[in-house]
C-alpha cells in the first residue's frame, strides 16, 4: 500500500498506481461526455467503501458504461516513480518524522471528546486516573483516599461528567473492597433496561436499521429466508424487517426466525412470548412466519446441527448478532468455536453489531482509560434526551457494562468489547469476506438520525465498507456484514 | 473538447508525483459528483465519501490530539493537536489534557488556529488530509494548533464561517491552559495566538484579522495558503490556467454562488476584498504580519499576489513565498520540495526569534 495515501485514508497499492491514474482520467473523460453521467452518478449510483479508490472507480466506470481507453498509456508514464518526468526537484522525503515507525503506528486510537464546560471536568478525570493507577498498583489505601475524592468533586459537577464519574468511582470502589458485582445480571431486568435505552438514543435503532440493510440485500430474490438471531431479547429489531419484507415487489419469502437467548430468571418462557408477538405482527402484514426460540447459557453452546438447517437452495440464512459477540471473548474458544458454527450454518450474510472501543486490552489501567473515555462520550449523548425516565434507565444499563469492564475479572468479565479492526481480523481469520454497506443505507441511517430527537450531534461515518454511528466526531457503534469466503463454490 | 481535456490531465500528471496526481484528482472527481447545477449540495454523498479520522489521546509521533465542541453552534468543535512534551504522559500512554496550567512558563508556544480549505463547501476539521496535516505542522513548528471545523456553504452562507472563526479566536484567547511565555520577564504569559489556512481557510483567515485588528485584539501572524480570492473580472492567469491543474474557473464561480449571499457577485468584499467594493487597511496598524504562499500553478494566483500586493501598499508586513512548478493541493504528502519550503517558512514565521 502507497504509505502516503493511507495516511489520509486512501487504499491503494504502489504498483496499481498508474492504473488508478488511468481509470481517473478514464472516468473524467466519460463524465465530460456521458449527458447526465454526474447526475447518474450522483444520485443512482451506490457508492461502496470509497477508501479503495480502485474499486470504487470501477463501479462507476461500469455504471457509465465507460468504453476501453482508445490508445494504451504512453510507456513514461507507466513507472510510477519516474521522477525525470516531474518538473522541478520533487523528490521523496524519507524523513523520520513523516515516516510512521513500526512501533508507532499503533492501531490503537483513543479519541477525547469534551462538550463546552467539561474542562472543570477534567480535575475529575485526572483524578479516576490516578486513582485507577493505585488500584493498578495495589495501592489501596492511597486508591481508597482518591475514590472519596472523586465522590466528593462530583457531587460540584452537572450533567454527563457527574454520572459517569459516580460510576467509575463506583466501579472501583468495588474493587478496592472486594465487593465483585454479581453475575449474570437478572435477564428481564436488563432486557428493560434496554427497551428504555433503545427509546433515548439512537445507538440500538441504528443498529438494527443498518443490518436490517444488508439482510435485506442478501435476500433479495430468495423465496424462503431464515434469520438467526443471537441477539433475540425482545425481538424489537424484527418487525421493520417483516415490514420491509411484506413490501418486497412481489411479494413477501416466507420468513423463518429463531431467536436465541439466555435462560429467563424466572424461568418463564420469554422467548417463545416473544415469538408469539411477531407472529401476531406476522399476520397482520400477510408474511407466511416461522418461529422457533432457542435458550442457551452462552452462543458456544450452540451446535448447528440444532438448528433445524433446510438446504440452502430451498431457503436462505442471515445470521445477526448486536451486542453479543464480545461476551464470548471472556471464555477460551468460545467465540473460535461460534464461528465455525456460523461457517456450518452457511448464511449468505452475518450482521454484526459492536461498541466501537477495545475494551479487552490485558492491562487494567488501559481499559479503565478507554472505558472512560468511551462511556464519557456515551453519557454526554444522553444529556440531550427528552424523556427522563429514559435516559436514568439508559444510564443505569450503561452503568452496568462500566462496572463490568471495571470491576470484574475472568469469566464475569463479559463486557469484552473490541474495535472495527479487531473483529475484522478475527472474521477474516475465522474465513469470511466483508460484505459492503453502500452509500445508500448511509443516506438512509443519516436520515433516521435527523428525525431523531434529542440531539444533533450524532454523526454516521463510512469505514471501510462498515458503517459506524458517533456522537461529534467519536464513533461508538459499528456494523459490519460477512459472508463465507468461499461463498462461490457452489458444492457444500 | 476531449482532445484538450486528454491534454491538460497529461499536463497535470507531469508536474506532481503520480500519488499526489491520484490524491487530487480523485477529489476533483468526487466533487464534480457533489455539486449540483441548481446550486444545491450533495451533503450525504460528501459526507460518506470523506474519509475522517477521529481524535486521539495517544501521542503518535508526539503528537496527540482532542475535539472541544460548542454546543452552541451546530457542528461546531475544534480539534487541538498538541506535542506531548508539552502535557504530561509517556509515549503510547494517554494524555489527559492539564487545563490548570499554561503549555509553558519558560518558552513560547505559538498557537495556530488552522481553518481548513475545501472552497466553503468540503472537508471538516475531522477529515484525514486535514488531521495529517495538522500533525505535521505541529512538530514543524512545534506550536498548538487547533483545527476549526467551521460551518459550510450552501447550507451555511456568508457569514457563517467569519462568524466561527471569531468564536474560535476569542475561545483560545481566553483558555489560560493555552498560554505560554515567562510570566515575570518583558514577555508576559499569554496566548501566542496565529492563524492559518489553505483555500477557503485562507480568505476566512484574512476576515477574521480584519475584524481583531479593528477590535484591539492581538492576533501575530497570519499564513495563507493559497487562499481564495476572486472578483467579477477575469484575470489572466484565471484564463490561462482555466481546466489545466485540477481546476476549473466555473468549478470556482459555483462555490462563489454557495458561499456569498444570494444574487451578490464576486466583488463582494468577501471574495473579492479589496476590489470596488472592498476597503483599504491603511492605518489599520495591528493588523498582523502575513505570509502568503502561492502556487504558480494555481489559477488564483493574480488575485492572491494582489492581496500581497495591498497588504503591502497598506504598509503592512507581507513574506510571500512563491512556489512556481507548484499546483494546489501540494502541501497534502510530503514529497516534494514545495512542502519543505513552507513548513521551513511557517516554522520562521511562527518562531522569529529562534
Amino acid at each position: 500500500m502507497d504509505e502516503l495515501l493511507a495516511v489520509v485514508g486512501y487504499k491503494v497499492r504502489s504498483s496499481d498506481m498508474a492504473e488508478v491514474a488511468q481509470k481517473l482520467e478514464q472516468l473524467e473523460e466519460a463524465m465530460g461526455n456521458a449527458r447526465d453521467g454526474i447526475s447518474q452518478l450522483s444520485n443512482d449510483t451506490v457508492h461502496f467503501n470509497p477508501a479503495d479508490i480502485s474499486n470504487w472507480l470501477e463501479t462507476m466506470i461500469n455504471n457509465l458504461d465507460v468504453p476501453p481507453p482508445p490508445h494504451p498509456p504512453l510507456p513514461q508514464q507507466h513507472s510510477d516513480y519516474d521522477l525525470k518526468a516531474i518538473a522541478g526537484k520533487a523528490i521523496y522525503t524519507t524523513a523520520a518524522r513523516v515516516k510512521p515507525s513500526p512501533a508507532e503506528s499503533s492501531s490503537s486510537t483513543r479519541p477525547l471528546v469534551l462538550v463546552d464546560s467539561q474542562e472543570n471536568g477534567i480535575r475529575l478525570v485526572h483524578t479516576l486516573m490516578a486513582c485507577a493507577e493505585a488500584v493498578h498498583q495495589n495501592n489501596l489505601s492511597l486508591a481508597e483516599a482518591l475514590v472519596k475524592q472523586i465522590g466528593f468533586l462530583a457531587v460540584s459537577q452537572v450533567g454527563a461528567m457527574r454520572k459517569v464519574a459516580t460510576y467509575f468511582a463506583e466501579a472501583l470502589a468495588r474493587r478496592i473492597y472486594g465487593l465483585y458485582p454479581e453475575n449474570p445480571i437478572h435477564h428481564s431486568f436488563s432486557d428493560m433496561l434496554q427497551i428504555h435505552f433503545y427509546e433515548t438514543c439512537p445507538y440500538l435503532k441504528f443498529a438494527h436499521f443498518t443490518a436490517n440493510q444488508a439482510i435485506l440485500e442478501a435476500f433479495q430474490g430468495k423465496n424462503r429466508v431464515h434469520v438467526i438471531d443471537f441477539s433475540m431479547n425482545q425481538g424489537m429489531q424484527w418487525p421493520a424487517l417483516m415490514q420491509a419484507l411484506a413490501l418486497r415487489p412481489g411479494g413477501p419469502p416466507a420468513f423463518r426466525l429463531t431467536g436465541i437467548g439466555p435462560p429467563a430468571a424466572d424461568n418463564s418462557d420469554h422467548l417463545q412470548e416473544v415469538g408469539w408477538k411477531l407472529a401476531q405482527l406476522a399476520e397482520t402484514i400477510h408474511v407466511e412466519f416461522e418461529y422457533r426460540g432457542f435458550v442457551a447459557n452462552s452462543l458456544a453452546d450452540l451446535d448447528a446441527s440444532m438448528l433445524e438447517l433446510r438446504p440452502s437452495e430451498t431457503e436462505a440464512v442471515a445470521v445477526n448478532s448486536v451486542f453479543e459477540l464480545h461476551k464470548l471473548l471472556a471464555r477460551p474458544g468460545a467465540v473460535e468455536k461460534v464461528l465455525s458454527v456460523v461457517r456450518q450454518i452457511r448464511p449468505e450474510i452475518v450482521t454484526v453489531v459492536e461498541q466501537e472501543a477495545n475494551h479487552n486490552g490485558p492491562g487494567f489501567l488501559d481499559r479503565f482509560t478507554e472505558s472512560l473515555h468511551y462511556y464519557s462520550t456515551m453519557f454526554d449523548s444522553l444529556e440531550g434526551s427528552v424523556n427522563s425516565q429514559d435516559k436514568v434507565m439508559s444510564e443505569v444499563y450503561l452503568g452496568k457494562q462500566i462496572c463490568n469492564v471495571v470491576a470484574c475479572e475472568g469469566v464475569d468479565r463479559v463486557e469484552r468489547h473490541e474495535t472495527l479492526g479487531q473483529w475484522r481480523t478475527r472474521f477474516g481469520s475465522a474465513g469470511f469476506t466483508p460484505v459492503h454497506l453502500g452509500s445508500n443505507a448511509f443516506k438512509q441511517a443519516s436520515m433516521l438520525l435527523a428525525l431523531f430527537a434529542g440531539g444533533d450531534g450524532y454523526r454516521v461515518e463510512e469505514n471501510n465498507g462498515c458503517l459506524m454511528l458517533g456522537w461529534h466526531t467519536r464513533p461508538l457503534i459499528a456494523t459490519s456484514a460477512w459472508q463465507l469466503a468461499t461463498k462461490s463454490v457452489v458444492a457444500h | 473538447m476531449a482532445g484538450s481535456n486528454e491534454v491538460n490531465l497529461n499536463e497535470s500528471r507531469s508536474v506532481v508525483p503520480l500519488n499526489t496526481w491520484v490524491l487530487i484528482s480523485n477529489f476533483k472527481l468526487a466533487y464534480n459528483l457533489l455539486r449540483r447545477a441548481d446550486g444545491t449540495f450533495n451533503r450525504e454523498l460528501a459526507e460518506f465519501l470523506d474519509r475522517k479520522v477521529p481524535s486521539n489521546s495517544i501521542p503518535v509521533h508526539g503528537v496527540w490530539s482532542f475535539d472541544h465542541v460548542d454546543q452552541r453552534i451546530p457542528g461546531l468543535f475544534y480539534r487541538l493537536y498538541l506535542q506531548d512534551s508539552h502535557q504530561r504522559g509517556c509515549a503510547g500512554a494517554t494524555v489527559i489534557p492539564d487545563m490548570d496550567k499554561p503549555l509553558s512558563t519558560t518558552d513560547i508556544v505559538p498557537v495556530i488556529i488552522f481553518f481548513h480549505g475545501g472552497s466553503f463547501s468540503h472537508s471538516s476539521a475531522n477529515s484525514a488530509i486535514y488531521d495529517t496535516f495538522c500533525r505535521r505542522l505541529v512538530n514543524v513548528s512545534n506550536s498548538v494548533v487547533v483545527s476549526v471545523n467551521y460551518r459550510r456553504s450552501p447550507e451555511h452562507r456568508f457569514p457563517c464561517a467569519y462568524e466561527d472563526g471569531w468564536t474560535a479566536l476569542e475561545w483560545v484567547r481566553s483558555r489560560k491552559w493555552l498560554r505560554s511565555g515567562r510570566s515575570e520577564s518583558e514577555s508576559e504569559s499569554k496566548v501566542y495566538v496565529y492563524m492559518a489556512g489553505d483555500s477557503s481557510g485562507g480568505n476566512i483567515v484574512h476576515h477574521v484579522a480584519v475584524r481583531a485588528a479593528e477590535e484591539g485584539i492581538e492576533v501575530l501572524g497570519n499564513i495563507l495558503l493559497h487562499p481564495l480570492f476572486g472578483g467579477e473580472k477575469r484575470t489572466e492567469s484565471e484564463i490561462r490556467l482555466d481546466g489545466k491543474y485540477f481546476v476549473k474557473l466555473q468549478d470556482r464561480d459555483w462555490y462563489w454562488r454557495a458561499f456569498l449571499p444570494e444574487g451578490e457577485d464576486r466583488d463582494h468584499p468577501a471574495c473579492n476584498p479589496f476590489g470596488p467594493r472592498g476597503r483599504s487597511l491603511k492605518g489599520l496598524t495591528s493588523f498582523p504580519k502575513t505570509l502568503v504562499c502561492v502556487a504558480g500553478l494555481d489559477l488564483l494566483q493574480d488575485w492572491q499576489l494582489a492581496y500581497a500586493n495591498s497588504l503591502s501598499s497598506f504598509s503592512h508586513h507581507v513574506n510571500l513565498l512563491y512556489l512556481k512548478d507548484a499546483t494546489i493541493g501540494f502541501y497534502f504528502l510530503p514529497n516534494n520540495d514545495h512542502f519543505s519550503s513552507l513548513m521551513d517558512q511557517i516554522n520562521n514565521f511562527v518562531n522569529p526569534n529562534c
